[in-house]
């Protein structure tokens, strides 16, 4: 589903991404972990295109999307992100948050966006909120409604940036819930995460990058239990 | 001691009752107050544009609005960099300007369009960053991305100082009777004029003084609802 190769990011003299390549099936869950710094958001980041890679070529189901003529926004459709600090939009009603973007690009009709919307929110339980503005949220509530207006789109791969780090502790595992349950449905994704429980449960494939590359790939199992790379092992045992 | 309270009368009387010179005060006040409502909306339009274009423009490799961000920083650094009424009188001179009005409201808009310009841009840039990038992840485009969550954030948080900007346009606008507008202060100037008495100019500074006063008033307690909003 989404092919990388030799992706290269660098900020001025700083090589941020050397040489990635990775390739993501349909259907798979991969967690990226890794060391602060190592480049786990801005590899995120260069999927859909948030920041602009400055070598290597990535293809999302079919379509190289690196391509200068390609565009952007139509892929940025298919691919949801969601992000460490919820990023809603605070000028709009929690409904509107997850409407504005299917309505706007004439994905669906006002009405039909509206009953979408609301059953996402009744879904994640939160259908009280949809006239409320995101300040009167919780951080968890925030990431759950971040996470369905992502999902209102109807992606194909969903992308996942520290959903929960940002958040209270008690607030964690309403946030997990949701997430394993879009898991569940089959959702293609890609979650930068350090919760290694987690990851350990939901992925089906673990991804460890460490100073721009990718050190070691595998089956959580693998990963966790049996880990190769002497890197890899000296950061586990620092988070475990 | 009675000679100066029948002095001050006569002066009064002189330069408010007589011929019926109240109304001057009157007309050039809503004149005054016509050219302020105009020039804070062109100005409005005209900073936002020009915000747009620089904060977009930021690193942007795009040709055409490369091109658009040497405009605005050109108009930008003339306005600032030229006095206003050089400006004020360089438009009365052009010949499709109709009339000294419609020049005070081209003038005063496109001087106080270059100032809030700044302001709307910091506006801008004080939105968290993160607000574009989540609607740019959704697929809108820039444009869609600015007008309907950045702008809306931008333009509420900027609103007393637009406000403000408002109250200043008051006073500056005092400089239209050069260009033969009868604005309030020049309306004021000719009843010195004919009363060879400076009583209406104390008279036209208190306008002046309790107009800004009660809306630097009306702006505080905007400043303080806003705050309050923000809170919850
Ligand atoms: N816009 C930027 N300009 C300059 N340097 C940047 C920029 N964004 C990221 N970097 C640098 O790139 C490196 C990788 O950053 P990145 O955010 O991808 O790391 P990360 O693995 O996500 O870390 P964390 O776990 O802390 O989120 C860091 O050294 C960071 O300082
Ligand atoms: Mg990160």
């Amino acid at each position: 589903m989404i092919e990388i190769s030799g992706l290269t990011k660098r900020y001025g003299d700083h090589v941020v991404l050397n040489n990635v390549s990775e390739h993501i099936r349909p259907g798979e869950k991969v967690a990226v972990i890794g060391p602060s710094g190592s480049g786990k958001s801005t590899l995120l980041r260069c999927l859909n295109l948030l920041e602009t890679p400055d070598g290597g070529k990535i293809t999302f189901d079919g379509t190289e999307i690196t391509d200068p003529r390609c565009d952007v926004n139509e892929v940025r459709r298919h691919m949801g992100m969601v992000f460490q600090h919820f990023n809603l939009f605070n000028n709009l009603t929690i409904l509107r948050n997850i409407t504005l973007a299917p309505v706007k690009l004439k994905i669906k009709s006002e009405e039909d966006a509206k009953k979408d919307a609301l059953a996402l929110l009744a879904r994640i339980g939160l259908s009280d909120k949809a006239d409320t503005y995101p300040a009167m949220l919780s951080g968890g509530q925030k990431q759950r409604v971040a996470i369905v207006r992502a999902l209102a789109m109807n992606p194909k791969v969903m992308l996942f940036d520290e959903p929960t780090s940002a958040l209270d502790p008690e607030m964690v595992g309403e946030v997990l819930d949701l997430i394993r349950e879009v898991a569940r449905e089959g959702m293609t994704m890609v979650i930068v995460t350090h919760e290694m429980g987690f990851a350990r449960e939901v992925a089906s494939r673990v991804v460890f990058v460490d100073e721009g590359n990718i050190k070691e790939t595998g089956s959580p199992r693998d990963v966790f239990d049996s880990p190769q790379d002497a890197r890899l092992r000296e950061f586990l045992s620092k988070v475990i | 001691m009675e000679q100066f309270f029948d002095r001050l009368s006569e002066k009064l009387y002189q330069s408010v009752i007589y011929d019926n010179r109240w109304k001057m005060y009157l007309e050039g006040l809503s004149l005054t107050l016509q050219i302020a409502v105009v020039a804070v909306i062109i100005g409005v339009v005209l900073g936002i544009a020009v915000a747009m274009v620089k904060t977009s423009a930021q690193g942007s490799k795009n040709p055409i609005l490369r091109f658009f961000n040497v405009i605005c920083t050109a108009y930008t650094t003339v306005i600032r960099g030229t006095p206003q009424m050089i400006q004020l009188l360089i438009l009365y001179g052009i010949s499709a300007i109709p009339n000294g009005v419609i020049a005070c409201f081209i003038g005063f808009g496109i001087n106080s369009g270059a100032y809030v310009s700044e302001t709307f841009r910091s506006g801008i840039q004080s939105v968290d960053g993160g607000q574009m990038e989540a609607a740019r992840s959704l697929g809108l485009t820039r444009w869609q991305a600015m007008t309907s969550v950045v702008l809306p954030q931008a333009v509420k948080n900027v609103l007393p100082a637009i406000f403000n900007e408002f109250i200043m346009l008051i006073k500056d606008t005092s400089i239209a009777g050069y260009i033969a507008v009868n604005d309030l202060t020049k309306n004021t100037n000719s009843i010195r004029g004919r009363t060879y008495d400076s009583t209406s100019l104390f008279i036209a500074a208190g306008i002046y003084l309790i107009l800004t006063y009660i809306l630097t008033q009306i702006l505080k307690r905007l400043e303080r609802r806003f705050r309050k909003s923000d809170r919850n």
